[in-house]
């Protein structure tokens, strides 16, 4: 062992107790290569732009790249707020929408039931369940009421929402368990598709794959950030893809913007990236129009970065592997209330993180 | 009355098979009671003491330092340094100030607190890192024997054995419950301890706050017999009032290992709630994870945390965040 404490590379140390403050500095690729996200309030020239589509798994639906977030919407603002943003997106093509029914206990699927109204055909809805671990007959209570809620028949894709803890899986394939809901919903022609989501450990995800259920869908955490820490990309993208199981990307900033805020990536780096994969769509939360006005740009100016400038990205985010800006994974941040109370965890009030 | 001697690894040195814990020590009602416990612990046969430099801000080592007066001899002592991944410089000055505390010049064990996140053994055998505190102390004589906690993931504990550097021991929870959790350190990393000869210390015997014992699935008497039935050096326990150190020595004292079979069925008993992990919140949240830690690691801090108060009242008017060390 050395004994001459000076010896040792900077790198850790500076990286890793000020790399957010130096890393928001410049980006670490070259402006010329990938868009820079607009940062100002004037609204970009989106033209006539029409997001690009991706086939969503082998459903024969053709999803946008870029889906809008439930949770977030439903924070924007007034009713109208969330309209014009709603009717923005569309504008543009994107036509996937992401909703859970534990969701500020049904106001965010009730915001977007409104805001959808008129082009419910036109878009792909989903919502997700939130029995976490309970039996079919909550799951189908659960249905109707996000289809009220939504104000549609039929939902396009329904998911098992945050299938988070070990015991998840064993629960969700129990007789009587919200699979059985799954099954019945299709053929009732009360959903489309199904799938489940999950931003905790690969383990438990490929654990539902892996139990052998036919899902249509699976969603994860995608970003700069995960393959260098309990990656989902590393572990069960690949699983998905080789499935032909649509993957739905999501917390592509973090969950709340940390990968931005704390200067790690800039908005383009984080969300091009996620894109880049080999995913159907990425759902990103948009809590107001500049935020979706940003993440329109991005789309508009994205084309696919190169295996080169994806592994730079990796390179960067090294510096950040123990989980600080991913705390959907490595704190109980993002475990909703509901989950935490039938698992018998202490709520969000009780413990925040 | 006496508490079983156990040897500590390889060293030659035996120590009881049940510690006391230094964080309860600061939910004591006061000094004064703090010192009737340790008193107490030393005259029941425990000769294990546990502290942190980081507890209560100090609190804790000075009231051990202040119940182990005229006692220090007859017990082995260990603290443990707070880096969280800074360097061994940091280290040495920490050490300084928990011997002062501790009114020694000397500790038996002195361990690296809280390595939980990933990167921790990286940062902790880089050079400048502070794997050279660990060796300089020990060369300095002012520590006996090194080795390191934590409460996380046994593959950062793995990670930890895997840097090559020689610990004399190594902290862990054990409990019925970590027992059959996809991370499990009683699966994971105390064989691996006990094929090597590194002395396994057990922690969380009852999970941490007693939240299972609460709630009626195991009596404190199972859940600390369970942990001693283990192939572990020494049980970690804890207690903030008299009549708990008092219930932890009669176990201690009487005690008689758990076979097989008894074990067996009281981690088939625990699976249940093994199973969420909701009784091991120290892997699954952050609660146990002491500011000074996540402060390094840019972690949101828990302002309920007896720390975090502690660290805003004594920043109040001095222009500091918190108090620099």
């Amino acid at each position: 062992m050395h004994e001459n404490p000076k010896a040792g590379p900077e790198v850790s140390r500076r990286g890793f107790l000020k790399g957010a403050a130096i890393a928001g500095v410049s980006a670490v690729i070259p402006s010329d290569k990938v868009p820079t996200a607009v940062q100002t309030k004037d609204e970009p020239a989106l033209g006539n732009f029409q997001s690009p589509k991706r086939p969503l798994g082998k459903t024969g639906l053709q999803c946008s790249v870029l889906g809008m977030g439930g949770f977030h919407l439903a924070t924007a603002g007034s009713q109208a707020a969330i309209n014009n943003m709603v009717a923005k997106a569309l504008d543009h093509g994107i036509n996937i929408f992401d909703n859970a029914w534990e969701y500020l206990d049904g106001l965010s699927e009730e915001r977007l039931g409104v805001a959808l109204k008129r082009r419910r055909d036109s878009v792909i809805v989903m919502s997700s369940v939130c029995t976490h671990g309970r039996k079919q007959d909550v799951a189908m209570r659960m249905l109707e009421e996000s289809l009220m809620r939504l104000q549609t028949d039929r939902l396009d894709v329904w998911q098992i929402h945050e299938v988070i803890y070990h015991n998840d899986p064993e629960l969700i394939y129990a007789p009587d368990g919200v699979l059985e809901a799954l099954t019945k919903a299709k053929q009732q022609g009360k959903v489309r598709f199904v799938g489940f989501d999950g931003h905790k450990f690969p383990a438990i995800h490929l654990a539902m794959l892996n139990r052998g259920y036919a899902f249509d869908t699976v969603q994860m955490p995608l970003n700069p950030l995960d393959p260098n820490f309990r990656s989902f990309e590393s572990n069960v993208l690949p699983v998905a893809n080789q499935r032909g199981i649509a993957v739905l990307g999501m917390k592509s900033m973090g969950g709340s913007g940390e990968l931005i805020s704390k200067g790690a990536f800039t908005p383009s780096e984080a969300l091009s990236y996620a894109m880049s994969l080999p995913v159907a769509s990425i759902i990103s939360g948009m809590d107001s129009m500049e935020v979706l006005d940003q993440n329109l740009a991005i789309l508009r100016d994205f084309k696919p970065l190169s295996a080169d400038q994806m592994q730079q990205l990796r390179d960067h985010g090294r510096q950040f592997d123990d989980g600080r800006y991913e705390l959907y994974k490595s704190t109980m941040k993002y475990d909703r209330d509901l989950g935490r109370s039938l698992h018998g965890y202490p709520s969000a009030a009780e413990l925040p993180v | 009355m006496s508490i079983p001697l156990r040897n500590f690894g390889k060293t030659g040195v035996q120590i009881s098979a049940l510690g006391l814990g230094g964080h309860h020590l600061g939910g004591a009602k006061d000094e004064k009671a703090a010192i009737e416990i340790v008193h107490r612990a030393v005259d029941g046969g425990i000769t294990f003491y546990d502290n942190s430099w980081e507890y209560y801000r100090g609190k804790t080592e000075s009231w051990l330092g202040l119940g182990l007066k005229g006692r220090r001899d007859k017990v082995f002592l260990m603290t443990k340094v707070c880096t969280h991944g800074r360097d061994a410089s940091l280290a040495m000055q920490m050490l300084e100030q928990s011997l002062r505390r501790l009114q020694t010049d000397h500790l038996d064990l002195w361990q690296i607190h809280g390595v939980v996140f990933q990167n921790d053994p990286e940062l902790f055998i880089r050079p400048g890192g502070a794997a050279e505190a660990l060796q300089k102390a020990k060369e300095q004589g002012k520590v006996r024997f090194v080795g390191f906690t934590g409460h996380k993931d046994p593959d950062v504990h793995l990670a930890m054995l895997n840097t090559g550097f020689p610990f004399d021991s190594v902290q862990m929870p054990l409990n019925p419950f970590d027992a059959t959790y996809f991370m499990s350190f009683e699966q994971k990393v105390l064989p691996v301890l006990n094929q090597r000869g590194v002395a396994p210390l057990g922690m969380k015997p009852i999970s941490g706050h007693g939240d299972p014992v609460q709630r009626g699935v195991l009596s404190a008497s199972e859940a600390l017999r369970y942990a001693m039935s283990l192939p572990v050096a020494c049980t970690i326990s804890g207690a903030e009032e008299l009549h708990i150190i008092e219930q932890n020595l009669e176990i201690a004292q009487n005690f008689v290992p758990m076979t097989p079979a008894e074990m067996q069925a009281l981690r088939d008993r625990c699976s249940p709630y093994a199973a969420d992990g909701r009784f091991e919140l120290y892997k699954s949240s952050l609660k146990f994870d002491n500011p000074e830690a996540r402060l390094v690691h840019d972690f949101p801090l828990d302002t309920a945390q007896v720390e975090v108060k502690d660290m805003v009242n004594e920043a109040k008017d001095t222009g500091h965040a918190w108090p620099q060390i």
